[in-house]
């Protein structure tokens, strides 16, 4: 650790990790629901678990983009953070916020949480992934500006560098498109037309930005490949996502009320969209394959590949699967969308912050590049079991998408919903133990920062 | 910088960020060529019915155009290739200036459709004659831009003989933008 | 590689290419605005269909049900689900109504929510209001 400030990253990685567990065992709670229609009922109903499971994820996943652009932008600025104060200020403020939104919705009913918290004034909550009280909305949006001026003030003032630029665009992105969060009319197509401005533009926009960014600056520190190369290859890599992702958005308009050309331009561009993901893999490999230096964390390098991976084949190959508007009639809104869902946000995004957790967290824990033999064999294993379990994850719910797309959509007599549903349990099943061994592999990656290795630590 | 790289036959000209880019739009505009295509093998007597009501004389009228800006591209190139910036920067003027010849014609074509009542949403032909027609037209745009933004580099004499990379690469984009309109004209306008 | 990459070209390249499909999305964005009219049955919202709006919002409908294939896939589709059922609006209010507090033993069973006449009425409102929205024929079929 090259600055002292770095360190204010370390409670944002412990809390990313924490509710990176909760986020699972909410999942196993849904995946259960699937299968054991009334476990927990009426104390957990599905909506209430699923909510906690995505919300988890987001805010997690913040968590670990705050962490991570608080270790990163002071070593590429070259100076202390503006304000280490603030960043440990916000950290509770966000985790506190959090954790009440949360208990909230555990502990009593939505319909209550919404009338205590006002949402007749401004009615923004009931809709997927934004079903936070709208004061917690307004509270999201103050941590984020204040994130961004301290971020904001370390980077005009120190070393400018494509890192640091292109992740301080993706952060601004990402608070200026939540702002659309607050946006909800009557008119539903409206609403859902705007809603995409939050979700789409996030997740196949900026975030794409703060991924690249994180994972250039891994890259560079562990390969030692010339920091101009990596930078010329972000731009490039960055521009594909934007140019494709951006029109790419047309994918959610097909059957929402929009007009149907988006049936075309939609098509036409998300086709395109594994483009980036296909460069970003070809490129860490290529960078790693050239590297000048073996740094010892190894585990590091294997989430960072992994990553490039699992993101091709989650948001590039599994989206493209189901993006063309005449397939797209049949899969909207079934198991096919979920199982790109799941692995597309495990590629992308799960293991780019791991990645950044894995590199960074020997410098704040021991002041030393890697963690110890048999702590980095333990989280190479994790690695794997996490991994290969989310793909049969995957796998599972694609067979179960197949299968209901054509009982419920397409064969000469059309079976209900409910019907379809028993029908394809065995997948549920098979899914619901395949995420049963993801949590283990989650276990074990919580288990190695604790592991105790034979050889001494190298601490300078 | 590499000054091999002009007398090199094997390499691109211009910087290679830019050829990139290049693919990728030459794959957006191919991918949709496809689906007009395709969709007109479905719809073939709507197609040719919506043709009827395009203004060929405008689109052929720009096709000169922008083949006649191209040529003025390639004498602003080799006007540089032997160290003349000035006449480099006569060039690129006249270039963008049928570019805006281009827009102008084009502009007069889109308001007498949009008086017409034509729109993206009233048939699958007029979709894709406005998609296209558009996102070519907003390359247009993009190309001038580009090309101004050499002209003014070129003007304060910021290339020589030996390195012109920059006009180079503002030419490669302006040529794919005449070269898709060269797909685009027939293929829209014409073929019947 | 003999050519020239510059990172100055990279960056035109994305500073460029991005501002450049962000107008091309306005526009498109702007075009569909004045397209929607037509569209998103937007002449039958009345203030019985806004409350029936707020009433699924409020109690997150969209956690186990999708609308027009958006939300999670626990439930069925509610798009179209008034023509599912007839085009009845009280067969609607009588199933939501009819929802047992302790569930189904074994089985999903939909939570009971003790909504009011009024927010019954409005809700089946709204999802009638929802599927007369021209969603270019999807679902493929009446089962959503």
């Amino acid at each position: 650790m090259q600055y002292s400030s770095q360190a204010v990253a370390k409670p944002y990685f412990i809390a990313a990790i924490g509710l990176f567990v909760g986020q699972i065992l909410f999942g196993l709670i849904l995946g259960a629901q699937y299968v054991i229609g009334d476990f927990l009922f009426p104390e957990i109903p599905f909506n209430v678990a699923r909510m906690v499971h995505t919300n988890l994820l987001i805010v997690w996943l913040l968590f670990g983009f705050m962490g991570a652009a608080y270790y990163l932008v002071p070593e590429e600025a070259e100076r202390e953070l503006y304000s280490p104060k603030l960043a440990i200020a916000l950290f509770w403020i966000f985790l506190v916020a959090g954790a009440l939104t949360i208990v909230g919705y555990l502990a009593v009913p939505y319909a209550t949480l919404a009338a205590v918290t006002g949402n007749d004034l401004l009615p923004t909550m009931g809709r997927e992934f934004l079903e936070q009280p709208t004061i917690t909305k307004i509270g999201i949006v103050v941590v984020a500006l204040a994130f961004l001026f301290n971020i904001g003030m370390t980077i005009i003032s120190g070393r400018k560098t494509v890192v640091n630029i292109v992740l301080l665009t993706g952060l601004t992105g990402l608070a200026v498109l939540f702002l659309f969060a607050f946006y909800n009319p009557v008119n539903l197509v409206l609403d859902k037309m705007f809603w995409w401005w939050v979700v789409h533009l996030w997740v196949e926009g900026v975030w794409e930005l703060i991924m690249a960014a994180i994972l250039a600056f891994v890259l560079i520190r562990l390969t030692g490949v010339d920091r101009e190369v990596i930078e010329k290859w972000l731009y490039v890599i960055i521009a594909m996502a934007l140019i494709t992702g951006i029109i790419g958005t047309g994918h959610h308009y097909y059957w929402i009320g929009t007009p149907e050309y988006w049936q075309w331009w939609g098509s036409i561009f998300s086709a395109l969209e594994p483009i980036p993901f296909f460069m970003m893999t070809v490129f860490a490999f290529n960078v790693v394959n050239r590297r000048r230096k073996e740094h010892p964390n190894k585990a590091a390098t294997l989430w960072a590949l992994g990553c490039a991976v699992m993101a091709f084949l989650g948001a590039g190959v599994w989206g493209f699967l189901h993006t063309l508007a005449p397939v797209n009639f049949y899969t909207h809104g079934s198991q096919i969308t979920a199982a790109h869902g799941h692995m597309a946000f495990y590629g992308a995004y799960v293991l780019v912050v791991i990645t950044m957790i894995s590199y960074a967290w020997p410098h704040l824990q021991h002041n030393a590049p890697a963690a110890n033999g048999r702590a980095q064999l333990l989280e190479m294993w994790s690695f794997w079991l996490m991994t290969i379990s989310m793909v049969f994850i995957t796998l599972f719910l694609t067979g179960a998408g197949i299968l209901q797309v054509y009982l419920q959509r397409v064969s000469d007599t059309p079976l209900p919903f409910m019907v379809v549903q028993d029908k394809i349990a065995l997948f549920y099943w098979m899914r619901l133990y395949a995420g049963l061994a993801f949590f283990i592999g989650l276990c074990l990656y919580v288990y190695s920062f604790f592991a105790k290795g034979k050889e001494s630590l190298a601490s300078s | 910088m590499d000054t091999l790289a002009q007398h090199d036959n094997d390499s691109l000209p211009g910087d290679f960020a830019i050829w990139i880019f290049i693919f990728a739009e030459l794959l957006v505009f191919g991918v949709f060529f496809l689906a007009y295509a395709f969709s007109r093998a479905n719809n073939v007597e709507l197609f040719n019915e919506s043709q009827m009501q395009l203004d060929r004389i405008a689109g052929a009228a720009n096709t000169l155009v922008l083949i006649t800006s191209s040529y003025f591209v390639v004498r602003a190139v080799a006007a540089i290739r032997t160290g003349n910036s000035t006449r480099c920067v006569h060039w690129l003027l006249a270039a963008i200036a049928m570019g805006g010849v281009f827009l102008v014609i084009k502009l007069f074509e889109f308001g007498d459709k949009f008086s017409a009542g034509i729109s993206l949403s009233t048939n699958t032909f007029f979709m894709f004659y406005l998609s296209l027609t558009f996102f070519h037209f907003m390359h247009v745009i993009l190309g001038m831009v580009i090309l101004a933004a050499v002209l003014f580099k070129a003007r304060s004499g910021g290339y020589s003989a030996q390195e012109h990379t920059g006009v180079e690469t503002g030419a490669s984009y302006w040529h794919m933008v005449d070269l898709v309109w060269l797909i685009l004209f027939p293929l829209v306008y014409v073929i019947h | 590689m003999s050519e020239t990459f510059t990172k100055s070209m990279a960056r035109n390249i994305y500073l460029g290419g991005s501002v450049f499909f962000i107008l091309l999305f306005l526009a498109l964005s702007f075009d569909t605005l004045g397209a929607l009219p037509k569209r998103d049955n937007r002449h039958n919202i009345t203030p019985q269909v806004a409350l029936g709006k707020k009433v699924w919002e409020e109690n997150n409908c969209l956690g186990c049900h999708t609308l027009l294939g958006e939300g999670a896939y626990f439930a069925p589709e509610l798009g179209n689900v008034y023509t599912r059922f007839g085009g009845s609006k009280e067969a609607i209010m009588g199933f939501i109504a009819s929802r047992p507090v302790d569930g189904i033993p074994g089985r999903r069973s939909m939570p009971q929510f003790n909504l009011s006449n009024e927010e019954l009425e409005a809700v089946a409102e709204f999802l009638k209001y929802t599927s007369e929205i021209n969603t270019a024929n999807w679902p493929p079929n009446i089962q959503g």
